[in-house]
């Protein structure tokens, strides 16, 4: 009798658990079909857009302390641009001119610019930015600029250090600020002449702006936008209860499919690579004590071997579900990027050369040299999925080789300690050739910025670079930096010096709701969300 | 008293100073971290940005910098927010508060509550069943509990949102108290589904001390109620025990907000605390954990408290020579 009760209380606890999960299963469906049939009715002129939580600016949106380096400022405008085939273009200013020594650049101005207050973008408000951002010790790189002068209520004069054509570059993406509304806060309160003004900003939380009614270009057709700031998981979850229109999401789970969005794939110059010592280890230091060169790396036959030896195509593959496109260079796709630099995955050859240069298989399939054995150690920044893949792909392509690579996966700290000496896997991805001079030039090699650990300097190379900085006009430029990379002869790239090998472009993917068109995506630098809005204005609903 | 302060000075300078220590010697890179974001910065300018991170000076003298602005009440400026650390915790801990505060208090009425009825129905199937409920969740990983919660009510279901503190896109002045709390639900939930079950099992073996003490087997044999003897008996007795747990667990309680934080988005000093970790924000770090250390000291000195009024009463008791203290206090 007891047990016939027991049995009975289980069986009616199960049922209720069936009834309630069935209640809430159909409960939820009503749920999200209501949600999406108003939301796109109401939405025809606004968009809710996820990004990384990391991506949040701490600083606010403060030009001055590093707001909108990595994209476009979207809240205050800058004065000149890049259009989408990231070539400059005017902004803010209609006409700049350079002095022929090249130090000093005269700027025009705009007349019909105006702050969201209302009030005029004039020329006290340009030599202001240019002033604070000069001595704010952050993220906005300066370090060329001189000074800066009023000459008239609409012109403007800066006068260089020394000439530096990516100067350019650099403010292409420095927004201004208003002089009369600059205070400690103003990075919660910014006022700006952009497309956008910011309507409200809950830290941590949200970012909502809205159309600027004085903005002097085309009126974006999203008259409101926000911004949530969400880790990955959070993210996914938002877009898959259609509660934002615009979701990243990470190359290594992208085959999941989300109804009523499609997966938006954008082409980028996001690249990783390994750099590789180029000297051998002679038990030297650099500046800051730490050990430099590495004489298997040194060896230009296995940089060569690993040129050609790895298959970028099947490292997109493995890695990230082929989200990725070989690379070639730091810069691929940018019109100051030389086209000629492609390398073909050729195991024949990369075999030969190691053999050319007199290294042979041991008994366990790995190489030697004069007792020497072809390993090195790669470190990646743990944590990093993407890299760690990566890494491991690249030592495995290796062995084929009888190269062997030893991943160890680090922090930034123990890196900046062991990347003069051992291979690093990184990656850049920038609007501005000026990182192509840092990367190379002989000047900065061996610094703890991460640039050149590998200890290559050219003289061919430093002075094309050194040309290139110097250059009159941007196509000029343009044709040294390319020179740089390839000459014929010599240059940065892996057709001969390869300090580094360059593995893959990594593309940058977004859930986006159908229907949503975000326009025409320009090659995106490192990182995905805020390159991702630096032509929101031309986004519509379709 | 004076014991008290001076422990807890020591407290707060102790672990401040490991907290300091843990964050100069972990293997961060503060300069890589804040620029690893912004376009293109060569090794001037950030040179610049360490010399204003204060990182070209001695952990010594970062350590008594630091200490000297607390003496005047300055607790410096965080370096990635650049706003006076005060400011930055004055903005988030609003939110951290109602969250925890109300996690707190419900916690204790399920789990007291709970822990109540469990042990007035020892060993029955109701009993053995919430048991090991209770052992059940309270092994559960906050941050995994929470991403559960999410997947099922927030996205499966779509009765909760999926994180923050206000409705996506709507400005604050319209933003109503409802909303607020309909926010604040499922990471509460988490806080509340993770922390009440060890008070509950605490308060259900309390209650079963009682229940089999003389002076309830003398009760039950007058022949009062079960509520008369809860009220009379159980309830006196077993209450002021719970508090003391429930104020002791103020150092969970600020652990696991800050994981349900981050689950939900919830922008509370969470996010902060673990930025600050993460990008060697020492300024903020300290200042978080200086203020965590004296939220957590508070509650225990609350627990000792009521430990000591306990502790008093029972002594009255004994002194009185009579089998029940609560009949005499």
């Amino acid at each position: 009798m007891h047990r016939t009760i027991k049995i009975w209380r289980k069986y009616c606890l199960f049922v209720s658990m069936i009834c309630c999960i069935g209640v809430f299963t159909a409960c939820g469906k009503q749920n999200s079909g209501n949600q999406s049939t108003s939301s796109s009715k109401e939405q025809k002129q606004e968009a809710i857009i996820a990004l990384s939580n990391v991506s949040e600016p701490e600083n606010g949106f403060d030009p001055i302390l590093g707001w909108g380096m990595d994209a476009s400022p979207l809240i205050q405008s800058t004065l000149v641009t890049y259009d989408d085939q990231m070539k400059l273009e005017n902004d803010l200013a209609t006409d700049y001119q350079m002095s022929s020594d090249h130090l000093t650049w005269t700027f025009t101005l705009r007349d019909d610019a105006f702050f969201s207050d209302g009030k005029p973008v004039t020329s006290e408000d340009v030599v202001f930015t240019f002033e604070q951002a000069k001595k704010s010790q952050a993220a906005v790189d300066l370090q060329m600029v001189d000074s800066a002068h009023e000459i008239s209520k609409n012109q403007v004069e800066v006068r260089l250090k020394k000439p530096q054509i990516t100067f350019l570059n650099t403010i292409a993406t420095m927004g201004i600020v208003p002089k009369h509304a600059y205070d400690k806060k103003y990075g919660e309160h910014p006022i700006g002449s952009g497309a956008y003004e910011l309507v409200q900003w809950n830290k941590g939380e949200q970012v909502i702006l809205k159309a600027n009614p004085h903005y002097y270009g085309e009126k974006p057709s999203l008259s409101k936008v926000t911004l949530v700031f969400m880790d990955e998981d959070a993210s996914y979850a938002a877009a898959k209860s259609g509660q934002v229109d615009v979701a990243l999401v990470a190359a290594t789970q992208a085959q999941k499919k989300i109804s009523g969005m499609h997966l938006e794939d954008v082409k980028t110059q996001d690249n990783r690579g390994i750099t590789l010592p180029v000297t051998p280890n002679r038990g030297e230091v650099n500046e800051d004590g730490y050990p430099v060169g590495n004489n298997v790396t040194a060896d230009p036959a296995i940089r060569q071997a690993l040129v050609y030896g790895l298959d970028r195509e099947e490292m997109a593959k493995n890695t990230v579900n082929g989200f990725a496109v070989p690379a070639y260079s730091e810069d691929d796709g940018m019109p100051w990027s030389n086209p000629e630099v492609k390398v073909q995955t050729n195991l024949k050859h990369a075999r030969k050369v190691l053999d050319n240069a007199g290294w042979q298989k041991n008994k366990n399939g790995i190489l030697e040299k004069n007792g020497e054995k072809a390993s090195f150690m790669l470190y990646y920044l743990s944590g990093d999925s993407v890299r760690q893949a990566i890494a491991m792909d690249a030592s495995a392509q290796a062995k084929r080789l009888g190269i062997e690579i030893k991943v160890t996966g680090s922090n930034w700290d123990e890196i900046s300690k062991k990347m003069f000496s051992n291979a690093v896997l990184m990656g850049w991805g920038s609007s501005n050739p000026y990182t192509s001079y840092l990367l190379f030039h002989g000047s900065n090699k061996l610094k703890a910025d991460y640039y050149n650990p590998e200890g290559f300097d050219n003289p061919t190379v430093n002075n094309y670079l050194d040309q290139a900085l110097a250059a009159g006009s941007q196509a000029e430029a343009n044709e040294y930096f390319k020179k740089a990379q390839w000459d014929g002869q010599t240059g940065t790239s892996m057709l001969k010096e390869a300090p580094w090998i360059w593995l893959v472009n990594i593309d940058h993917l977004y859930y986006v709701k159908d229907g949503l068109d975000i326009g025409k995506q320009s090659l995106h630098p490192h990182g995905s969300s805020w390159p991702l809005l630096q032509n929101l204005d031309e986004w519509c609903w379709k | 008293m004076l014991k008290k302060s001076i422990r807890f000075l020591s407290l707060l300078f102790g672990a401040t100073l490991i907290a300091f220590l843990l964050v100069s010697f972990a293997p961060i890179a503060p300069v890589q971290q804040y620029v690893a974001s912004h376009g293109v910065v060569s090794s001037e300018q950030r040179k610049e940005i360490a010399a204003y991170f204060g990182l070209n000076q001695g952990l010594f003298t970062r350590y008594m910098h630091w200490l000297f602005g607390i003496f005047h009440g300055d607790f410096g400026e965080s370096f990635i927010y650049r706003m006076p650390v005060l400011q930055v915790i004055g903005e988030r801990v609003g939110n951290s508060f109602l969250l925890m505060f109300s996690s707190w208090m419900l916690s204790g009425c399920l789990g007291y509550t709970l822990g109540i009825y469990m042990g007035m129905h020892q060993d029955r199937w109701i009993d053995r069943w919430l048991k090991k409920m209770c052992l059940f969740l309270s092994s559960l990983p906050t941050y995994w509990l929470g991403l559960l919660l999410l997947m099922l009510f927030a996205v499966r279901l779509q009765w909760f949102p999926v994180g923050f503190s206000s409705p996506i896109g709507l400005e604050n002045h319209n933003v109503t108290f409802e909303q607020k709390i309909y926010h604040l639900i499922l990471p509460m939930l988490t806080l509340v589904l993770v922390s009440f079950s060890s008070l509950a099992l605490y308060v259900r073996q309390k209650v079963i001390t009682i229940m089999h003490s003389e002076y309830m087997i003398f009760a039950q044999a007058q022949g009062m109620t079960t509520w008369q003897l809860f009220v009379h008996h159980v309830l006196k007795n077993s209450l002021s025990a719970a508090l003391m747990v429930q104020f002791t667990s103020f150092a969970e309680l600020f652990g696991g907000s800050v994981l349900a934080e981050n689950v939900f988005s919830y922008p509370g000093l969470g996010a902060a605390i673990t930025a600050a970790g993460i990008k060697g924000d020492v300024p903020l770090l300290l200042g978080i954990t200086f203020f965590s250390i004296i939220f957590v000291f508070f509650g225990n000195l609350l627990a000792d408290i009521l430990q000591e009024k306990i502790d008093h009463r029972l002594k009255n008791g004994r002194r009185r020579q009579c089998g029940n203290p609560s009949i005499n206090s």
